[in-house]
C-alpha cells in the first residue's frame, strides 16, 4: 500500500515535469544543443584572447602584420557570434520546453543572474562591433590604444558571462552540502549557490582551455587557406599564421593540466564517490581514451614543430634530439594510457588475474600517469625551446653557462617529477595526490626559468639564416587539421565527463533525473553523440571561413621584414 | 582546389571516425539508475537479498571500490582472514550486532572507518531509498552470515538511524533518545572520528577541550553544518563529517550535547 502510494506521488511529482523530443529524445535535443552552443562559446571567447593578444604584439612590436591578422580573425567572430546566440536560443528554448519544472528550479535560484548575463551579451555584442568597425578609424597614436583596450574590454565581457554561466552548471555538479531535495529553491542564495565547489576551477579551466580552442581554430583556419593559396607570398604569410595558432594552442595545452588537477582535486573534495565515479567508475575507460586523445595532441603538435625545423636555417643541429623526443612522448601517452582499475566481471578479473593487471597495473596509478603526462609536458617545451633557438647563435657571453643552467633545470624537473612520482606508489593516496602539486610546481618553474634565461640570451642573438615562411610540405597542415578535429572532440568528451558524473541527478542529490533517458550512456553512444556535435560544429565552422573569405578579400599583405618567432 | 576540400573532409572524417571507433570497441559501461523498490509487508529476507544482489552488482556502484582489494574492503570474499562481510560484521564495532553494523555503515558511513582504509564511502542514505538500503543490509547479511533482516525493519527506519545497538531504539533522536552526552556521543559515531578524552579515533579534530577553543554557539554550528568552518590542518576533510545530526538529534540533545562540549575547557 505504501509502495503504492510512493508510486503515485512520484508520478504526480514527474507530471507536467517533462516533455520528449521526436525521433532523437530529450536528452540526445538538449546535448547536441548544449554542445554546439559550448564550442562556439569557447570559439568566440578563445579567439578574442588570441586577437587582442596578436594587436598587441602589432602595437607594441609595431608589426603591422599581426594587426591584420587580428583583424582577420575579428571578423570572423561577427559571424561566430550570431551563431553562438543562435544555438544559444536553441538551447534555452529546448531547455525550458523539454525540461521545464528543472527549468523553472534553475531559474527560481539563478534567475538573477540570467539577466545579468543577457545584460552583459549586450554589452559584449556592441563592444565588438565598435572593436572590429573602428579599427581602420582609431589605427594610430592614443586612438589604437583605446582600441586596444576595447579587445581587452571585450575579453572582460566574455570572461563574466562565461564565469555566469559556469555558475549554473557547477551548481548542477556540485551543489552546497546544505542544500537538499527539501531545500526550496527560492530560499537559496544566489552567491551561496554561485559559489559551490567546483566554479572556479571550471572557470579557470575554460579559461585556459578556450585559448587552446581558439589557436587550434586558427591553425585550421591558415592551414585551409595555406593548402589553397595560390603564390609563395600567400603560402608564406599563412604558413606563420598556422605557426602562431599552433604555438598559442600547445603554450595553453602545456597548463591546462594544472587546472584540470585543481577541478578533479575539488570534485574529490566536495564528494569522494563522485570522484570515485569519474575515475574509477564507470567512466574509467573514459580517461584511455582521453589518454589516446592527448598523445594524438601532443604527437601532432611535436610533429609539426619537427618538420617546420625543415624550413629553419640551422634546425639541423637539433635534428637528432627529436628523436629521443619522440620516444619519450609515446612512452608517455603508453602509461597515460594505462588502465588502472575497471569495473569488470568475475571472469575478467579471473582472466586478469586480479583487479589490476600483474604487470601494467603498477603504470596504471596516479603516480605513474602524473610522471608521464609531466615527462610529455617537459618533453615539449623542449621541442618549443629548440625551434626557438634553431636560427640564431647566441652571442652574449654566458650563452654556454646559460644552456648549461637550462639544462640543469630539465634534469632538476626531471628528477623531481620522477621522485614524486616512484614516492607516491609507498604514501597513502590523500598524500599521493598532493605530491601532483610539487610535480607540476617543478615543471611550472622550469618552464618559467628557463624561458626567462632564453630570452635573456637571444638579446642581440646572430641569425643564421631567415624562417623560409610557406616551405612547408602539405602534410604538416594536415596535422593541424588533425589538431583542431581533436581538441574539439576532446572538449565533447571532457564535457560528457563533466555531466555525467551526475548521473541520473539533474542537480547532483537534490533534484533527480525521472526521464526515461536518466542513465548515463555508455561511451560508445557519447561517441557518436560527441562526433556529430563536431561534424555539425566544423561544417558550420568550415561555412563561417567561407563566407569571411567570400565578405572580404584576405588581409594578407605580403611583407618586407622577416617574420620573427613568436616571443622573440 | 577541389582536391584539397575534399583532402581536408577526408582527414576531418577519419579522424572522427577513428575515435567513435575506438570508444566503440572498448567495454560499454552504462550507469544505471537505482529503481526505486517496492517491498511488501509479506516481504520475504531471500527477496530481500536478491534485491540486494542486483543492487550491489548494478545501479549500487559497490563494486567501484568493493572488491578491488585496495580502496575499500572485500566484502564478498575473504578480508585478511577473517571470512567475507557477513562472517565478520558483527565483531567490527563492540556493541554492534551485524545489522546494526551495516546499517551504520551504509548510512553514517564515517561512525566507522575499518582500519588501513580512507573515510571515502558515500552516505548510501542519501542516494538510495530505505528500502534499498535494508535490502543491501541483507545481501550483505547473506555473505557468510546469518539473515536476520525482515519486513519489519524497513518501516523502523528512522529509528534504526540511531539505534545504537542491533537496529533497535525509538524515534526520539540518537542512542534512544539518551541526554547523556557520551551516551549520545558514542551513539551517533562520533568517536569514529572524534577524540574525546580517551576515547576515539584522530581523523577528526580532538574535542577533549573543545570548549576552549569554540563557543557554545559555534559547536552547535558545526554540528548542524559541519562544512561552514573548518579546523586548521583539517581542510582535507571537508565533506566527510554527516550533516544528519540537525535531523537525528533532538532539540534536548543537541543542547546537552553543545553545553558538554563547551565546558570541556
Amino acid at each position: 500500500m505504501a509502495g503504492g502510494m510512493m508510486l503515485l506521488q512520484a508520478a504526480a511529482d514527474t507530471a507536467g515535469a517533462y516533455r520528449d523530443f521526436p525521433l532523437i529524445g530529450s536528452r540526445a535535443a538538449i546535448w547536441i544543443a548544449a554542445e554546439i552552443h559550448l564550442m562556439f562559446a569557447a570559439f568566440v571567447l578563445g579567439v578574442p584572447i588570441f586577437a587582442v593578444v596578436a594587436e598587441a604584439i602589432g602595437i607594441f612590436g609595431k608589426d603591422q602584420r599581426y594587426d591584420r591578422l587580428s583583424k582577420e580573425f575579428t571578423r570572423l567572430l561577427l559571424i561566430a557570434y550570431s551563431a553562438t546566440a543562435i544555438w544559444g536560443a536553441v538551447f534555452v528554448f529546448l531547455l525550458s520546453t523539454l525540461y521545464p519544472k528543472f527549468w523553472a528550479y534553475m531559474t527560481a535560484i539563478f534567475g538573477v543572474s540570467m539577466w545579468v548575463y543577457v545584460s552583459i551579451f549586450f554589452f559584449e555584442s556592441f563592444t565588438l562591433y565598435l572593436y572590429y568597425y573602428g579599427w581602420d578609424r582609431w589605427k594610430y597614436g592614443r586612438a589604437k590604444i583605446g582600441h586596444w583596450c576595447l579587445g581587452i574590454l571585450l575579453n572582460v565581457w566574455g570572461t563574466i558571462v562565461m564565469f555566469i554561466a559556469d555558475s549554473w552548471l557547477t551548481y548542477m555538479m556540485t551543489p552546497p552540502r546544505d542544500i537538499t531535495p527539501e531545500t526550496s529553491p527560492t530560499s537559496i542564495k544566489l552567491w551561496h549557490a554561485i559559489l559551490n565547489h567546483t566554479w572556479m576551477p571550471i572557470n579557470i579551466h575554460r579559461l585556459i582551455g578556450n585559448i587552446v580552442f581558439g589557436g587550434a581554430i586558427v591553425g585550421a583556419y591558415a592551414s585551409y587557406r595555406f593548402l589553397a593559396a595560390r603564390t609563395e607570398e600567400e603560402r608564406a604569410h599563412y604558413d606563420w599564421m598556422g605557426y602562431v595558432g599552433n604555438f598559442i594552442a600547445m603554450s595553453a595545452l602545456i597548463v591546462l593540466p594544472f587546472a584540470g588537477y585543481w577541478l578533479g582535486r575539488e570534485i574529490y573534495q566536495y564528494d569522494q564517490s563522485m570522484g570515485i565515479t569519474m575515475m574509477g567508475g564507470f567512466m574509467s575507460w573514459l580517461w584511455v581514451i582521453q589518454a589516446f586523445l592527448i598523445a594524438v595532441l601532443f604527437l601532432a603538435g611535436n610533429y609539426y614543430l619537427w618538420v617546420g625545423m625543415g624550413r629553419i636555417p640551422g634546425a639541423e643541429r637539433f635534428r637528432p634530439y627529436t628523436k629521443w623526443l619522440l620516444v619519450v612522448l609515446v612512452l608517455g601517452a603508453l602509461v597515460w594510457g594505462t588502465p588502472h582499475t575497471m569495473i569488470a566481471d568475475s571472469r575478467e578479473l579471473a582472466a586478469m588475474g586480479g583487479s589490476h593487471h600483474p604487470l601494467l597495473g603498477a603504470l596504471g596509478v596516479m603516480s605513474a600517469k602524473n610522471t608521464a603526462v609531466n615527462l610529455m609536458i617537459l618533453s615539449t617545451f623542449l621541442s618549443f625551446l629548440l625551434y626557438r633557438r634553431a636560427n640564431i647563435r647566441q652571442v652574449v657571453p654566458w650563452a654556454k653557462t646559460g644552456t648549461r643552467i637550462q639544462a640543469g633545470m630539465f634534469v632538476i624537473a626531471a628528477a623531481i617529477v620522477l621522485f614524486f612520482g616512484i614516492r607516491g606508489y609507498f604514501v597513502e593516496a590523500i598524500v599521493r595526490i598532493g605530491y601532483s602539486v610539487y610535480q607540476v610546481g617543478a615543471v611550472l618553474a622550469c618552464i618559467i626559468f628557463v624561458t626567462i634565461i632564453d630570452v635573456l640570451m637571444a638579446r642581440g642573438a646572430q641569425s643564421l639564416g631567415a624562417i623560409q615562411w610557406g616551405r612547408m610540405p602539405p602534410r604538416s597542415q594536415y596535422a593541424l587539421f588533425i589538431l583542431a578535429v581533436t581538441f574539439t572532440w576532446l572538449m565533447g568528451l571532457m564535457g560528457f565527463a563533466r555531466s555525467g558524473i551526475r548521473q541520473h541527478w539533474h542537480v547532483w542529490q537534490v533534484m533527480q533525473d525521472m526521464t526515461p533517458y536518466a542513465a548515463t550512456p555508455a561511451l560508445g553512444y557519447a561517441a557518436i553523440m560527441i562526433s556529430t556535435c563536431v561534424l555539425i560544429f566544423l561544417s558550420l565552422v568550415g561555412f563561417i571561413f567561407w563566407l569571411g573569405g567570400l565578405a572580404e578579400k584576405s588581409t594578407f599583405v605580403p611583407s618586407t621584414v622577416e617574420a620573427p618567432h613568436v616571443g622573440q | 582546389m577541389w582536391a584539397n576540400n575534399l583532402r581536408i573532409i577526408a582527414v576531418v572524417l577519419g579522424t572522427l571516425a577513428l575515435y567513435t571507433l575506438i570508444a566503440n570497441k572498448i567495454p560499454q559501461v552504462q550507469s544505471e539508475v537505482p529503481h526505486a523498490l517496492t517491498l511488501g509487508a509479506n516481504v520475504t529476507p531471500e527477496q530481500l537479498t536478491a534485491a540486494g544482489d542486483q543492487l550491489y552488482h548494478g545501479a549500487g556502484g559497490c563494486t567501484a571500490c568493493h572488491g578491488l582489494g585496495t580502496r575499500a574492503p572485500n566484502l564478498l570474499t575473504d578480508e585478511k582472514g577473517l571470512g567475507p562481510i557477513g562472517a565478520r560484521c558483527g565483531k567490527r564495532e563492540t556493541g554492534k550486532d551485524c545489522k546494526a553494523y551495516l546499517y551504520e555503515s551504509l548510512t553514517s558511513p564515517r561512525a566507522f572507518v575499518v582500519p588501513g582504509y580512507e573515510p571515502i564511502m558515500p552516505e548510501m542514505g542519501r542516494i538510495l531509498s530505505p528500502q534499498q538500503i535494508w535490502a543491501l543490509v541483507a545481501f550483505l547479511e547473506s555473505q557468510g552470515g546469518t539473515l536476520d533482516v525482515t519486513a519489519s525493519d524497513i518501516p523502523a527506519t528512522p529509528a534504526a538511524v540511531g539505534g545504537g545497538s542491533g537496529g533497535s531504539g525509538s524515534s526520539g533522536g540518537i542512542a534512544g533518545g539518551s541526554t547523556d552526552p557520551m551516551t549520545i556521543i558514542r551513539g551517533a559515531g562520533c568517536t569514529g572520528c572524534h577524540k574525546v578524552g580517551s576515547e576515539g579515533g584522530a581523523i577528526g579534530p580532538n574535542l577533549t577541550h573543545v570548549g576552549s577553543r569554540l563557543s557554545a554557539s559555534l559547536i552547535r554550528e558545526c554540528i548542524l553544518k559541519p562544512d561552514t568552518r573548518v579546523s586548521k590542518g583539517y581542510e582535507k576533510f571537508v565533506g566527510i563529517m554527516p550533516k544528519i545530526f540537525g535531523n537525528q538529534l533532538t532539540g534536548a540533545q543537541l543542547e546537552a550535547l553543545v553545553q558538554f562540549l563547551a565546558s570541556r575547557k
